[in-house]
């Protein structure tokens, strides 16, 4: 299915040097470090628990409000955060691609890795609310892994797209904030789509993040188990997702050099 | 392709635009769409041959050097060898792992220190972490900056940043070493240095192909010298 993966295998050296060269610059200088990782999310679960809660009394879900937001915002800021490093990536480092040939997907992947390993730890936090809420989970938690997969996958088939898209037209990078935004809106972060019509609903699960947060809210605080041919419909679209921006991409780095 | 050859161009053509050279709008494209008059020889409004139809052997061990004024399509020549772009019409062969010597900004970050910098140079060129790991100390030496080797690249000066972007690029196991004119930068005795250590490379049959505007520097290092003018061999 992606040709090049024997040949990225290679390069693996050249991944974990540009992985740790991303982490190490980011933390560089700061104060608080990895815990920079938990703050977006948690700072905004906070507001939205004290605007929707206490401001609108609006009751988001049957289990505590903080866990519902801050799930959404774990997924959700993965999500952002990998384009807002992916969609310029190419463009920046437009100095190296003029001049020694790499397979140009490990910079946009590096970015990716990233954002998962900062997931991963604000993650933590959720562990540490699931044990102070005391939720009892069952065995359906589970389907938060093949959920997770899904996420890393859609993300990494947009990345790929926009990222290769940039090269060509900054136009990608400009809108880039407002886009990311926009989608935000359009992904049950801060509400449920239970409370919407059908029509409403249909909309919404064009975009494979509401499946993901809707159903990950489902299995963990719900006891839930996911629908398995909806996952699998799911699982194949984002793989011809993936597949479409994949071809995209290795298509257009030809032209890369002479362009950017 | 003769397994003796390293470099191999056969009819090699490289059309550039002078107009898409950094940034181009969606909005440029989509006025272009309507206006596609394309000339005689195949090029549209603004459009020109940096390379016409070269043909080229560069054996393996060989040091060649490129002479020629700007625009000449020397850099366009070890950009093919890099694979880094491609031919517009015709084709060429490498044979061996490519390492250009990276300039100021390409593989160095400013935030990280020397040190640092040389592991993202090193597996750049392709080179393993272990292997980088194991050659540290080598390239350091060679650079003479191990003073300075703690602190973050933003703080060198560009003879530094030169020092040790040499040091890597000859550091790596590469088969086929591309200089494109820096060698003429640095202080008398590093370039001396730099000298020796491209002799050394002759001397180990590696393939150098460098491209300069000192002519008295190409005599006195290259097998062969190959004049550019305009996109053609002399």
């Amino acid at each position: 299915m992606f040709p090049g993966f024997k040949h990225l295998l290679e390069y693996r050296d050249l991944f974990l040097v540009f992985l740790w060269r991303n982490f190490s610059i980011r933390y560089r200088q700061t104060i608080f470090g990895i815990l920079w990782a938990i703050f977006p999310p948690l700072s905004l679960m906070i507001l939205f628990t004290v605007v929707f809660g206490k401001i609108m009394s609006v009751k988001v879900a049957d289990y505590p409000a903080p866990l519902f937001f801050y799930l959404g915002l774990l997924f959700w800021n993965f999500f952002a955060s990998s384009l807002n490093f992916t969609i310029p990536v190419l463009a920046n480092h437009y100095n190296l691609i003029t001049k020694i040939y790499f397979p140009k997907e490990i910079l946009p992947f590096s970015g990716i890795a990233m954002a998962t390993i900062d997931m991963m730890i604000a993650s933590v936090l959720l562990i540490a609310m699931l044990v102070y809420f005391k939720c009892s989970l069952t065995i359906y938690a589970l389907w938060i892994f093949p959920l997770t997969l899904l996420l890393i996958l859609f993300t990494i088939a947009i990345s790929l797209f926009l990222s290769a898209l940039n090269v060509f037209y900054r136009d990608v990078q400009l809108a880039s904030s407002f886009l990311i935004q926009l989608w935000f809106f359009m992904t049950p972060v801060f509400y449920s789509i239970d409370k919407v019509s059908v029509n409403m609903k249909l909309v919404l699960f064009l975009n494979p993040l509401t499946f993901i947060i809707e159903n990950s809210r489902r299995c963990l605080f719900e006891g839930r188990p996911v629908v398995v041919w909806q996952y699998l419909l799911m699982f194949i679209f984002v793989l011809i997702a993936l597949r479409s921006s994949y071809s995209f991409f290795t298509k257009m780095e030809k032209r890369f050099a002479d362009v950017i | 392709m003769s397994s003796e050859n390293a470099v191999e161009f056969q009819n090699v053509w490289k059309k550039y635009s002078r107009e898409a050279i950094f940034h181009k709008s969606l909005r440029e494209d989509l006025s272009r769409l309507f206006k596609t008059a394309s000339t005689r020889d195949g090029l549209s409004q603004g459009e020109f041959w940096a390379l016409q139809d070269i043909n080229l052997k560069i054996k393996k061990g060989e040091t060649v050097g490129f002479y020629g004024h700007n625009g000449a399509g020397k850099t366009t020549i070890l950009k093919l060898i890099a694979g880094v772009t491609f031919p517009t019409q015709g084709s060429l062969q490498v044979r061996g792992r490519v390492a250009p010597l990276l300039e100021i900004g390409a593989g160095f970050h400013p935030d990280l220190t020397g040190r640092e910098n040389i592991f993202m140079n090193g597996a750049i060129l392709g080179m393993k972490i272990t292997e980088i790991k194991q050659k540290m100390n080598s390239i350091i030496e060679f650079s003479e900056l191990s003073e300075f080797i703690d602190m973050p690249v933003k703080k060198f000066s560009s003879g530094m940043y030169l020092r040790l972007a040499f040091s890597i690029a000859i550091h790596s196991e590469a088969s086929i070493f591309l200089f494109d004119e820096i060698i003429a930068v640095g202080d008398g005795a590093f370039r001396e240095k730099c000298l020796e250590k491209i002799s050394d490379l002759k001397r180990k049959s590696k393939t150098v192909i460098f491209v300069t505007h000192n002519l008295e520097l190409l005599k006195s290092l290259a097998d062969r010298i190959i004049n550019l003018n305009k996109g053609e061999i002399v």
